[in-house]
């Protein structure tokens, strides 16, 4: 089957930086994909120039089997590529719920946008408790809980999300990594930067390793979580 | 007194104008003064052609506002934005040379009035104006409308997204540069309102918008920046105070009195009067 999204020998940076060095990912429709790597090994800025914040340098983007590479950021979210960012970039001074509401703008999120917020409020029932309240106001975790909240009412074909665990607690971690399962088994293809090498790569299908702007090791998440090199790194065995 | 609180409103509407640009886009927009003379003039023209109702030709005044607001941004703010404040103050002051320009070669300098006179309403031995009347409680329609607008609707909230992290917004599918554009466009189209009814009250010439775009600034100090029903208030207090002041002392004193209040407040409330709330 052909990948749901592809990238293709990326390289781009900041200014005259460069970071990425021609990356390569292929995401199959219906799978979990995660990245991981050292801090600084430039997955943020994979997921950014995929999105289109960050512009490639060199390299093409193929999204559902057509080209998007030169799409800006809000074109590509309006085709269903969707990323909860690293860093949460919630509204501030919107309310909980206009944040949401923000996550369902886009034409074909819109359609879904009631059923959508029923569901984010039923996987997080806090958010639906201080939805009149502003988003600043939220505490660490609920800001992420509301950031992905807000990924999930854009209705995604791809959902990339940049470090999910960060600032949750475990036990909302474990809850939340089960809602990307369902969400896989409902169709939705998720890539995912995460910190917990562990749970990566039990939960996940397939995973790459970036390290310097490079990929340097891939294949399915049982067979790289088996790699010494990845042991001794990543898993501290 | 009560004028200065009925034209105060106005003060409040074209402030309006300037506290949302600046609060949305960080940029100082320095042809309100400019837009608001054109206001003027173009109540001026549509009354004179038209001879329609001054409050019903506000309707097309503030949507070619809109338009112009709309043009200007990609002419002259798109390419600034995000750079040094500096860019967008130069960029924006040509405009506004430009606009003065030719509107000086078409009406030269002299003042000219729009002949509108609505009866007035006494209320004991004091009788209230009735175009301060009307154009307070235009004013008053226009500010609350766009306050609405803003907190209520799904392109207002998109305003609101873009103004607090355009990165995110992007990532919502929002084209953050159309959102500005229609932003900065809303804000000249409240620069050429309140110059539209700023026209039914006082005689004006071509330069006469840069006492309204200081007024602008005063007023958009006072509630702080991003707050539109704060610029109301701050508007009709500033009304208030030339109210009180101007049978005392010479109405040449005001300005001076404005810019005393402008660097007292600038350094005793640097998030305005209302500036508790913000963020
Ligand atoms: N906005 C930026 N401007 C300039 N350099 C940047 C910017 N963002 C990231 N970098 C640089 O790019 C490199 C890769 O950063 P990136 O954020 O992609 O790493 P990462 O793998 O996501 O790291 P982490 O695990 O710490 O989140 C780093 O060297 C970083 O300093
Ligand atoms: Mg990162």
């Amino acid at each position: 089957m052909a990948p749901v999204l592809q990238i293709e020998k990326i390289e781009s940076g900041y200014g005259e930086v460069q970071v990425l060095w021609g990356i390569s990912l292929e995401v199959e429709a219906g799978k979990l994909t995660t990245i991981v790597g050292a801090n600084g090994a430039g997955k943020t800025t994979t997921l950014r120039t995929a999105m289109g914040s960050v512009r490639p340098w060199h390299g093409r983007i193929f999204l559902e089997g057509e080209e998007v590479t030169r799409l800006s950021a809000h074109a590509k979210a309006g085709r269903g590529l969707v990323l909860v960012p690293e860093g949460r970039q919630l509204f501030p001074t919107l309310s909980v719920e206009e944040n949401l509401e923000m996550g369902g703008y886009s034409t074909r999120a819109r359609k879904r946008q009631r059923a959508n917020l029923e569901r984010v409020y039923e996987l997080f029932p806090r958010l639906k408790e201080r939805r009149k309240q502003r988003s600043s106001t939220l505490s660490g975790g609920e800001q992420q809980m509301l950031a992905m909240g807000r990924g999930l009412m854009q209705e995604p074909v791809v959902l990339m999300i940049d470090e999910l665990s960060l600032g949750l607690a475990p036990v909302l971690t474990q809850q939340l990594f089960l809602t990307l399962k369902s969400l896989r088994g409902q169709g939705i293809t998720i890539v995912l930067v995460e910190q917990n090498v562990h749970l990566a790569l039990a939960l996940s299908d397939y995973t790459y390793v970036l390290a310097e702007g490079r990929v340097t090791i891939q294949g399915e998440s049982r067979q790289v979580a088996q790699m010494d090199e990845v042991r001794r790194a990543y898993l501290g065995l | 007194m009560i004028d200065g609180l009925l034209v105060g409103s106005v003060y409040g509407l074209a402030a309006m104008g300037l506290s949302l640009i600046w609060g949305v886009m960080n940029v100082i927009n320095l042809t309100h003064g400019a837009m608001i003379a054109l206001g003027m003039f173009g109540m001026y023209v549509l009354f004179g052609a038209i001879t329609g109702h001054p409050y019903v030709l506000l309707l097309p005044e503030i949507g070619v506002g809109l338009l112009l607001g709309v043009v200007v941004y990609w002419v002259a703010i798109h390419w600034v934005i995000g750079r040094p404040m500096l860019m967008s103050l130069l960029s924006t002051f040509a405009v506004n040379m430009i606009i003065i320009g030719i509107g000086t070669a078409v009406w030269t300098t002299s003042p000219y009035n729009v002949n509108f006179n609505l009866p007035g309403l006494t209320v004991g031995s004091y009788t209230f104006t009735g175009n301060h009347i009307a154009a307070a409680v235009a004013a008053l329609i226009l500010a609350l409308a766009l306050d609405l607008f803003l907190r209520r609707t799904r392109p207002g909230k998109a305003i609101r997204a873009v103004s607090d992290h355009r990165e995110a917004a992007e990532l919502m599918g929002i084209s953050s540069t159309t959102v500005l554009s229609i932003a900065f466009g809303i804000g000249i189209a409240m620069a050429i309102a309140s110059g539209a009814l700023v026209a039914t009250l006082f005689p004006f010439t071509i330069l006469s918008g840069g006492t309204y775009q200081l007024k602008s600034f005063v007023v958009t100090v006072l509630a702080g920046l991003g707050k539109p029903l704060g610029a109301l208030v701050a508007g009709v207090l500033l009304g208030l105070l030339e109210g009180a002041v101007t049978p005392f002392m010479a109405a040449s004193w005001i300005p001076l009195i404005e810019f005393t209040l402008f660097v007292v407040v600038l350094v005793a409330f640097p998030r305005g009067i209302f500036g508790k709330v913000a963020a």
